[in-house]
Formats: structure tokens, C-alpha cells, sequence
């Protein structure tokens, strides 16, 4: 998939090939070979089905999702990007494309330490300690340790900086005391990467740590002082919830990053979840996208013009979050930093992931509400509430725009 | 994996935006403005771009091109976009991709070299009706770029044939329009029993792709010029005391149009690409850009005016001429709507049922 333009010639005389070509390396393709055969021989049939893991018990779903991973993960299947020494595979940007692809064309199910892959391991990669990079990514990747995130306080949400979650000195420990809120994974979560404030300063956003903090006991028991308390979500679901700190110890030890940097750390980390490829994010919406058109051919409303110019409006969206990706993807394998530009993929698949439930409910009308009233609408349905979240977490429709307007486009504040 | 623009293409970007810049500025564009009887096409603008080889860019190394791909094509036409520029570079590349894909070597031989050198102009005619019969050409062409210039007519007929036409022949009749968007010039054409000669390829949907994504590119050149200088002026200008850029109701609009300009920027090089490489999904890639290109630029181009106050709507300021621009270029070669109803096609209909 090359075209007749040569290739601009290097200094040295090396010619690279630095053509626009959209196929992916020979040992990119073979590594996508390796990981078919391996979901073929180890994804069981009945996890593909459309509302299959809606049908589970939430506790015993989790718990099939996390042996399954695990075993992925022993096979060679996780962690794409990382060192082999830290337990990753140590393959290619590319390599993690063609691994996210796959797992969205196979139904896979979804990670179930989400929090901890895409925001906590990358940021340990990139300034955690050796010790650090030892202790938390293969645990991590192999589901021993399940983590969540704790950011949001009740008067802490956009305005993170105004956290208040207080960590005091006591010899080589801190004591904690306060709260954290909408904290998802809470309740399956063995340990929490949290922003605590080590010091009252004038200026809000120092004096903020980012700790690593124990919330249970290797027996399964919660540490002494931490209580966690589930939240109800608006689609019934209790994937998040509140955490409260009274005289909570943590080793200093536990510090990523230094004392009082912990703000640019969760930039960093942010910037993790932002930036990287929406490959993903294309591939399952754009598979929501074909199971609305087969709704719609359901319910006899394929030739509805109005309709038509809608999905097809999707799909424009849709196909420019994919160019855009290939082309972060290129920036990636180039070693550039993509910075606040970061904010703009995560306002195009969260609006368009919106925009893609509004279509949904307009395909199907009254059969929206009931999850299967002879049509199974039950993942569109829990895709349509979700993507209410997804314009709120990881820094708002709101926030992203600030950003993209303050240091983007360089609007004065 | 590669999904950027080479070296090669910056640095040709690069030049053909300080050329227009230093040679053709927005000035000039705005005294075409004041006088509409110009014909629009001024000599020395059109003296470089044959200079310049830049009409050579598809044409093939055997008939004295450069043999390059659409992609180049499309960097040509972004700058050309962002730079309001007039004259009939756009159409003559066009009606070039129309003799290149469907004509016959003879035809070819006689055209493609001097259209690669600059010698010629030419245009397509392919919106209206007009009707083929024994070799000659009778109906009307509307919005035809160029016409009153142009050394041939390719026109489309009914059934989808192209024909090469002599605007000065006997039977052909050029009525020159006074439209909104005075960058580029159009004129009605008709024919009336008017000789042609036929192109044999069955080629004008290829073409008429080919056109969209040329003009998506100019499109998404006039987005993102329009959305800098509005940028730039909301940065300065105050009320209440402050930089009207520093509130939030104009913060996150621009924000929003900066997202939906990037995406069209890789929309339209994707699609250049995509027909290039004859992808599989081509012919997608190719409303998915005309249609977020056309959007894109006609919200832009409105924020310009808008985000500019009284300015902004006035005959002085340039805010018209991409908005006009912009307009004309929403509507050829088939807007948003029109897109999406190919794209439903596309994935609706083909859609498993």
C-alpha cells in the first residue's frame, strides 16, 4: 500500500521509507497471527454472545474475567509495550494497536484492572523506580494486585487541585485522613493510587502526592481505617464507590514520583489516557455502529432518510477518530510527545461515543427502554448510559476544552 | 505504518504557502473582489504555477508530469484553500485527471504535456444537463468554473459520457455569472448542436471523487486559516476589559472547531491517500472527507464573522472571502447531506440483513 512517491533521502543516504503506508511490519502481522490462535484455542463461545456478561452475577463476572486475563497474561498476552523484564512483551506501538483491535473483534471481555493498566503502569514506566517498575507491573498484569484511582474528592472534582485528602508526616510514614469519592473499581480494588496533600501551601496545586496506598490486608480484609462504601451508578450498576481514610499508615516508600510533585504526576498520568491511540475506542464503537444498522433493519427503519443521515454522521466522526489515530500512532512510533493535543482525541471519541447512544435510542424508539422485548437491545443499552460517564471522567468535556483553548490554541486565561 | 505527510510534501507546502503569501496575498484576492469584470485569472499567478510544474503533480512521467499521487495534488489545493487563491488551477486539474483516466493515448498526447507545462487551461462541466447525439452537444452547464477562459470544456453528459469541447466553436455559448465567492469565477455554458470529442473512459464517478477530494482539501486549508486568524484577533481584542478570547462561550467553540479541523485536515489527506492506493475503503473515505470538510469550513468560516463583531461583516474585512469560499465549495461536488446519503448506502444497505 505504498505510492509512487520517493522517498525522501536521509543525510547519511539511507533512504526511509517515509512514504504514507498503512500496513502494519511483517512481525507486527505475525504477532497478530499468534495472538488469533491463541483467543481461538482460549475464549470461550458463549463470552462472544451479545448480553452474555450482562447475564452474570456482577461478583462472579469479575471474578471469570480476572482468571481469564491472568492466564492471557502468562501466555505472553498483556502488557504489548512494556519490557519483558517487568513481565510485558516488549513489542511495538503498533503491536499494541493490532492487540486492542483484536480483543474489540473478539468480544473479548473487558480488563477488569482498567485503572491500573491504563493510567498507573505507564506512569511507574516512565518515572517509578526500578523497585517500583518490579513490584507493580507484573502483579498488575497477571490480575494479583487489582487497583483503582484515587482522584475525585467530594469538593474535588474538575478542580482537582482542591483535593484534600490529608497524609502527615510521622517519622518514615504518613497518616491518612479524609475521603475520596466515585471511585470506580472500589470495591474489588486491593490498592489505590491516590493524590493526597502532604502540605498547605498557598498554591493549590503543590503540596499534592501521588501515594500508593494499601486498602486491604493480604488476607483479603480491609486495612485498619479504610472503609469503603459502594455508590449506585445510573444504570444500577455499583462499579464505583466511596473510600474513607481515618489514621491510615502508608510507608513513604510508597511515593511515585517526590513529595509534593504529585501534580505533575497525575498530568502525566492523564495525559496517558488522553494521548494514546483511540484505535480501540474505533473498533468497539464502530461495531456498536453496525449493531444499531442491524437494529434498524429489525425494526424495518433501514430507509428512514432521517435515520440514515444520522448513523451515516457517526461514521463520519468515527472513520476521523481513526485517521487521526493512525496518524497519533505514527507520531508515537517517532518518539514525539503528543502533549495537550491529547485532549482533542478524548473530546472526539467521548462526544462521538454520546452522539452514537442518541442514535441508538432514535433507531430504536420505545424499544430502547427493556433490555429484550424480543429484540436484545441489552449492550447498546448499557453502551448508551455509560457514554454519559465518558464525557465526565478523565478530566470533563469542559476541562478537555480549557485545555485545547489555554494550551493548544493559546487563548489568554 | 506511516500516516503523515513526507518530508517532500512539507517542504512543497512550505513553498506554495510563501509564494502565494509573498506573490498573491489576500490584497490581491479582494481586488478581483472590486472588480468583477476582471476576468479573474490573473497572468502571472498562472505564469508560476506552470513555472512551478505544480499542474505536472498526477500527470504521468511519459507525458512530461512529475507522476505523483493525489495526496501531492491535495497539499496543492490546502494551500490553495488557505489562500482564498483564484484562477482555474483546480478545474484545469481536474479536467486533466479526466483525460488522464479516460482518454486515449492520442488524446492524452495532445493535452496532458501542455497542460503539464502551463499552456493550457481547462475546466469540467458537469453539473447541468446536457445531451449527446452524433457526436455533438446540445443543453446547458451551470457553475462552471472558469469557462470564459478555458482552452476546452470537459462536459459531461447524459449517461455519464465526457466530452472535450472548444468553448470558441461554433454552437458553444460562455455567459459569464457574477457569484457570491468572486475568488473564483464561473460561468453558464451552453451548447447548441456544438462539436465534441468523446473521451472513451467510463470515468466521470472517479473523476467527480477525484474533484471532491481535491476541494475537501482546499475546504479544510480555509477552516484552519479562518480558525488561526480568529484565534490571533480574539487573543487581542477587548471588552470589559479583557481579551474577548479569554471567555469561556468563545474558548470552547474554538476549541470545538480546532478538534473538528484537525480531524478534517486527516480526513482529507486520508481520502487522497485512499484513492492513491485504491484502499478498500475508498470510495467511503472520500464522502467521509467532503462531508466533515464541507461542515467543518462552513462552521469556521461562520465563527469568523461571528467571533469578529461588526467587523467581521464588513466588505473590508477578509472574513467573506473564506466564508463565500467555503460556501461554494460546500455545494461542489456534493455537500454533507449528500455524502452521508452515500455513505448510508455505503454501510446501511450493505450492511449484513
Amino acid at each position: 500500500m505504498r505510492f509512487g512517491i520517493r522517498a525522501p533521502t536521509l543525510p547519511d543516504g539511507e533512504s526511509e521509507a517515509a512514504v504514507v503506508d498503512l500496513t502494519f511490519s511483517e512481525a507486527d502481522e505475525q504477532f497478530r497471527a499468534e495472538f488469533r490462535s491463541w483467543l481461538d484455542a482460549n475464549l470461550p463461545a458463549e463470552w462472544r454472545e451479545r448480553g452474555f456478561w450482562r447475564r452474570q452475577d456482577p461478583d462472579r463476572a469479575f471474578e471469570m474475567r480476572r482468571a481469564w486475563e491472568a492466564d492471557k497474561a502468562k501466555a505472553g498476552f498483556a502488557g504489548i509495550q512494556w519490557p519483558k523484564e517487568y513481565g510485558g512483551r516488549g513489542g511495538t506501538p503498533s503491536m499494541r494497536a493490532i492487540y486492542d483491535e483484536e480483543m474489540v473483534r473478539y468480544r473479548a471481555p473487558l480488563t477488569v484492572n482498567s485503572l491500573g493498566l491504563t493510567f498507573l503502569a505507564p506512569t511507574v514506566m516512565v518515572i517509578g523506580t526500578d523497585e517500583q517498575k518490579r513490584d507493580i507491573i507484573k502483579p498488575l498484569l497477571h490480575n494479583e494486585v487489582i487497583w483503582c484511582q484515587g482522584f475525585s474528592e467530594p469538593n474535588a472534582g474538575s478542580d482537582l487541585a482542591a483535593l484534600q485528602l490529608r497524609a502527615e508526616s510521622d517519622g518514615d510514614h504518613y497518616v491518612l485522613n479524609g475521603q475520596k469519592i466515585w471511585t470506580s473499581n472500589a470495591l474489588h480494588a486491593d490498592k489505590m493510587f491516590g493524590l493526597v496533600r502532604t502540605s498547605q501551601e498557598p498554591k493549590k496545586h503543590r503540596g499534592i502526592t501521588m501515594l500508593l496506598i494499601d486498602l486491604k490486608n493480604p488476607d483479603g480484609s480491609y486495612v485498619e481505617g479504610v472503609e469503603v462504601r459502594p455508590l449506585k451508578q445510573m444504570s444500577g450498576a455499583l462499579d464505583f464507590g466511596e473510600v474513607f481514610f481515618t489514621d491510615v499508615r502508608v510507608p513513604k516508600a510508597n511515593i511515585i514520583g517526590e513529595e509534593g510533585g504529585g501534580w505533575d504526576v497525575a498530568m502525566l498520568l492523564l495525559s496517558f489516557e488522553r494521548g494514546s491511540s483511540a484505535l480501540p475506542q474505533y473498533a468497539a464503537f464502530r461495531r456498536e455502529v453496525d449493531d444499531i444498522i442491524e437494529l434498524a433493519d429489525s425494526l424495518g427503519r433501514k430507509g428512514d432518510p432521517n435515520l440514515r443521515q444520522k448513523i451515516a454522521k457517526n461514521i463520519v466522526e468515527l472513520e476521523c477518530l481513526r485517521y487521526h489515530s493512525l496518524h497519533l500512532l505514527t507520531q508515537v512510533e517517532q518518539g514525539k510527545e503528543l502533549g495537550a493535543a491529547s485532549s482533542m482525541t478524548k473530546l472526539q471519541w467521548s462526544e462521538t461515543h454520546q452522539d452514537i447512544g442518541e442514535l441508538f435510542a432514535d433507531v430504536a424508539g420505545l424499544y430502547h427502554q427493556v433490555p429484550d422485548d424480543g429484540v436484545d437491545v441489552s449492550d447498546l443499552q448499557a453502551s448508551f448510559l455509560w457514554s454519559r460517564s465518558e464525557t465526565i471522567w478523565g478530566g470533563s468535556s469542559q476541562v478537555q476544552r480549557n485545555i485545547v483553548a489555554d494550551l493548544v490554541l493559546g487563548l489568554p486565561r | 505504518m506511516f500516516f503523515s505527510l513526507t518530508d517532500e510534501q512539507r517542504a512543497l507546502q512550505a513553498t506554495v504557502r510563501e509564494f502565494l503569501a509573498d506573490r498573491f496575498p489576500l490584497t490581491s484576492v479582494r481586488s478581483l473582489y472590486d472588480d468583477p469584470d476582471n476576468d479573474g485569472d490573473p497572468s502571472d499567478l498562472w505564469k508560476a504555477v506552470g513555472e512551478q510544474g505544480w499542474l505536472a503533480v498526477t500527470i504521468d512521467e511519459e507525458y512530461d508530469g512529475l507522476g505523483l499521487g493525489l495526496l501531492d495534488a491535495a497539499v496543492l489545493a490546502r494551500c490553495w484553500g488557505e489562500g482564498c487563491a483564484p484562477g482555474p488551477f483546480l478545474p484545469t486539474l481536474v479536467a486533466a485527471e479526466a483525460i488522464r483516466l479516460g482518454g486515449s493515448p492520442d488524446q492524452k498526447k495532445e493535452w496532458l504535456p501542455r497542460i503539464a507545462a502551463g499552456e493550457v487551461k481547462l475546466t469540467l462541466a458537469a453539473t447541468g444537463r446536457v445531451n449527446a447525439s452524433n457526436d455533438t452537444l446540445s443543453g446547458t452547464a451551470h457553475f462552471v468554473e472558469y469557462a470564459h477562459v478555458a482552452d476546452r470544456i470537459v462536459v459531461a453528459a447524459d449517461g455519464g459520457t465526457l466530452w472535450l469541447v472548444d468553448p470558441s466553436a461554433a454552437g458553444v455559448t460562455v455567459t459569464r455569472q457574477d457569484a457570491l465567492d468572486r475568488s473564483t469565477r464561473l460561468a453558464t455554458v451552453s451548447f447548441d448542436k456544438a462539436a465534441g470529442e468523446r473521451l472513451s473512459g467510463q470515468v466521470l464517478p472517479d473523476v467527480v471523487d477525484r474533484a471532491a477530494v481535491l476541494t475537501a482539501n482546499d475546504l479544510a486549508g480555509i477552516a484552519r486559516v479562518a480558525l488561526t486568524r480568529t484565534v490571533d484577533y480574539d487573543k487581542t481584542r477587548e471588552q470589559f476589559g479583557k481579551p474577548i478570547g479569554s471567555f469561556q462561550a468563545l474558548k470552547h467553540a474554538l476549541a470545538d472547531l480546532h478538534v473538528a479541523t484537525t480531524m478534517a485536515e486527516h480526513a482529507g489527506w486520508y481520502a487522497a491517500h485512499a484513492l492513491d492506493a485504491h484502499l478498500p475503503d475508498a470510495a467511503l473515505s472520500v464522502s467521509v472527507a467532503k462531508a466533515k470538510c464541507s461542515d467543518t469550513a462552513r462552521d469556521v468560516t461562520a465563527a469568523m464573522i461571528q467571533f469578529h463583531g461588526g467587523i467581521g461583516y464588513t466588505w473590508e474585512h477578509d472574513a467573506h472571502l473564506f466564508f463565500k469560499r467555503a460556501k461554494r465549495e460546500e455545494y461542489q461536488y456534493g455537500d454533507g447531506t449528500f455524502h452521508r446519503e452515500r455513505i448510508a448506502r455505503l454501510a446501511v444497505d450493505a450492511a449484513r440483513s
